[in-house]
């Protein structure tokens, strides 16, 4: 479903960000993406989201490349990132309309998905209060609603659970479950070794632009040759970065 | 088109939706400018006098017809009347300093004469109506009034001015009246006309309105318009980028350039009708103007004809958006938000430094003026209320204003899309 090869980009000359990525996602799997950061985590989800455009490689979304089906490819896509922040003057109601006239959401399908989604995060009633007047965890799950609001095959969730408290971390979680079992292909990007452990099937490490290791958390902690991940994730770390 | 119209309808609810933006955008600025250009004619008459309301006027031998003039009428009392006997005004005059200091404060003296110290100056226009209406062809009034001020203070002058043309003359007329006998009857009407009434004195008044008006409103909006762009390009550009909420826009099935269109249209939309808006009030303040003070920036009758008002509306949204474009290309370039911040209102420097150009200059553009971008905006609309402007400048000024906004959009976004 999400294909990246030898994928590099530099701002400048001189720096390069991404040096030489390449990992494929599956239908129904969460891929992890680890690293400190500065790691080039961010600009590589942005460039699979076609935020941004790699200086060299290739990504591919269901078989589609951003340069020449690029609206297509936004059909497929759901990024979620917590740099994100929603217009404080609106509500979640006229976030969800805006967005759905924006995806071509038709109308008598509108309700259902609003009713769904609102119920899900429970959002209901908070659904015409303003964004400034709702806590982080409510305005991440609308972000999270409306996000996803078209259904896309494809999810790209940059750091969810960052800044939440346990239980709206737990129910963003549960979520995210649920979605690769309806067969989404996720790429998901975290500091939280448990989430990651829990959550992802597949992990890539990426250290200074590089991933610098790529497999199960087993075969993640078997190839350090740690106790557990998060020794292996640094020993990892430690073993690629270069000061 | 159809997204497009679907992005300004959010971005047009999103400014209604806080009466804050709303009164910032629509409101204050029209407001406060309103407020500077009345508060000016105050500032200087205190500059002037030292004193806020009072246009103070010295009136020496004051006849009784003077007096009970200014208690008749309403327009008179603009002034302020100090009167003072000859033999006071001779103390006040033996002090030649302090008399000329209390002139270039701004003090109006008003001496009436009636020719000879003995006779009083009512008697004296009396006997000169009596004696014309007795058919004296020799008769002969040597009643004058005097009025003394700073010749070397404009201030002075132009308040000199106002008390004989808005007081003197009315007074003047008046007397045939009071003191005019059987000759008022006889020899002339009783009718007047009304000073302010906008059909007899339309020509006169617009005239000078609209001479003012090409000194003052062209900056007005200028400013006024840019102020706004600045804002909403900062709030829907920098701040959503920044925020993010731009990216989730461009993430939708959606061309960034619609996206964008759709801002710049709801941007020009909002600043247009915030421009007229200005106008309008700049109408409504010279046409409440009645008393017409002498320092007033927009004096009473400011006045367009439909083709020069279409003329002025029609440039606004091709100003608006070439601001616009201007103000986007920095975003574009610019990625810190206090950097945007300040490199957006520099050009308000410039709009203002063009604004007391404008305001004080005393010659015709030049041609390669029409071609200067935005300068030419304020050209035009000097030229439309001075009835100077040619069907070549407002071909020009409109298509290279519209030219060079549509290729600085293009250059920025095509730059934007390749990064």
């Amino acid at each position: 479903m999400i294909k990246v090869v030898d994928v590099h980009k530099s701002y400048t000359k001189e720096n390069e960000t991404i040096k030489g990525v390449s990992f494929e996602v599956h239908e129904g799997q969460i891929f992890g993406l680890l690293g400190p950061n500065g790691a080039g985590k961010t600009t590589l989800m942005q460039m699979i989201a076609t935020l941004m455009k790699p200086t060299s490689g290739q990504i591919l979304i269901d078989g589609l490349s951003a340069d020449k089906n690029l609206l297509d490819i936004h059909r497929k896509i759901g990024f979620l990132t917590n740099e994100i922040k929603l217009d404080p003057m609106s509500t979640p109601n006229n976030l969800f309309d805006f967005f759905a006239e924006l995806y071509d959401i038709p109308a008598n399908e509108l309700k259902d998905r609003r009713d769904q989604s609102f119920a899900r995060f429970g959002i209901a009633p908070f659904a015409d209060k303003r964004i400034n007047e709702l806590s982080t965890g409510m305005k991440q799950k609308i972000s999270i609603a409306i996000s996803l609001i078209h259904n896309p095959p494809v999810i790209i969730f940059d750091e969810p659970t960052n800044g939440l408290d346990i239980l709206t971390s737990k129910q963003v979680t549960d979520y995210l479950k649920e979605l690769k079992e309806q067969g989404h292909a996720i790429i998901l990007s975290t500091h939280i070794f448990s989430v990651a452990e829990e959550l992802c099937d597949e992990i890539a490490i990426l250290v200074d632009g590089r991933i610098a290791a790529q497999g199960t958390v087993e075969q993640l902690v078997k190839q350090a040759e740690a106790e557990n991940f998060e020794k292996a994730f640094f020993k990892i770390y430690v073993a690629n970065h270069v000061e | 088109m159809g997204k497009v119209i679907t992005v300004f309808k959010w971005e047009i609810k999103k400014l209604f939706s806080s009466w804050r933006r709303t009164v910032a955008l629509f409101l204050l600025p029209a407001v406060l400018l309103m407020v500077a250009l009345n508060i000016f004619p105050i500032l200087i008459n205190y500059m002037s006098t030292g004193s806020i309301n009072k246009k103070p006027v010295t009136v020496v031998g004051a006849p009784e017809s003077f007096r009970s003039y200014v208690e008749e009428t309403v327009d008179a009392r603009v002034f302020t009347y100090d009167y003072k006997t000859y033999q006071e005004y001779g103390k006040l005059m033996s002090d030649k300093e302090s008399y000329r200091k209390m002139l270039r404060k701004g003090m109006l003296v008003c001496y009436f004469y009636s020719g000879d110290p003995k006779i009083d100056f009512d008697d004296e226009i009396r006997n000169y109506y009596n004696n014309i209406s007795a058919d004296d062809t020799n008769a002969f009034s040597r009643a004058v009034v005097y009025v003394a001020y700073d010749g070397n203070s404009l201030t002075s002058e132009a308040r000199a001015e106002q008390f004989k043309e808005g007081v003197l003359k009315d007074y003047q007329a008046s007397l045939i009246d009071k003191l005019g006998g059987d000759y008022s009857v006889i020899g002339s009407s009783l009718f007047q006309t009304d000073g302010f009434n906008p059909v007899t004195d339309f020509v006169g008044y617009r005239t000078t309105a609209n001479t003012a008006a090409s000194r003052v409103v062209p900056g007005v909006l200028m400013i006024m318009m840019y102020y706004c762009v600045y804002s909403l390009v900062s709030d829907m550009f920098a701040s959503e980028r920044d925020r993010g909420f731009m990216a989730k826009l461009i993430m939708t099935p959606v061309s960034r350039r619609k996206i964008y269109a759709g801002k710049i249209l709801a941007i020009n939309v909002i600043v247009s009708c915030s421009t007229v808006i200005t106008m309008l009030l700049m109408f409504f303040s010279s046409w409440i103007n009645r008393s017409n003070d002498a320092m007033s920036l927009l004096p009473f009758g400011m006045l367009l004809t439909p083709s020069e008002l279409l003329i002025i509306l029609g440039s606004i949204p091709i100003t608006v958006l070439l601001m616009t474009a201007v103000c986007i290309s920095a975003v574009f370039q610019l990625r810190r938000m206090q950097d945007i911040t300040v490199n957006l209102q520099l050009p308000l420097i410039y709009f203002l430094g063009d604004f007391f150009v404008q305001m004080f200059r005393g010659t015709r553009p030049i041609t390669i003026e029409y071609f200067v971008p935005l300068h030419n905006t304020m050209e035009l609309i000097a030229e439309t209320f001075k009835a100077q402007n040619k069907a070549w400048h407002v071909i020009v000024i409109y298509l290279l204003n519209l030219i060079l906004a549509l290729v600085v959009l293009n250059r920025t976004f095509k730059k934007e899309e390749n990064q």
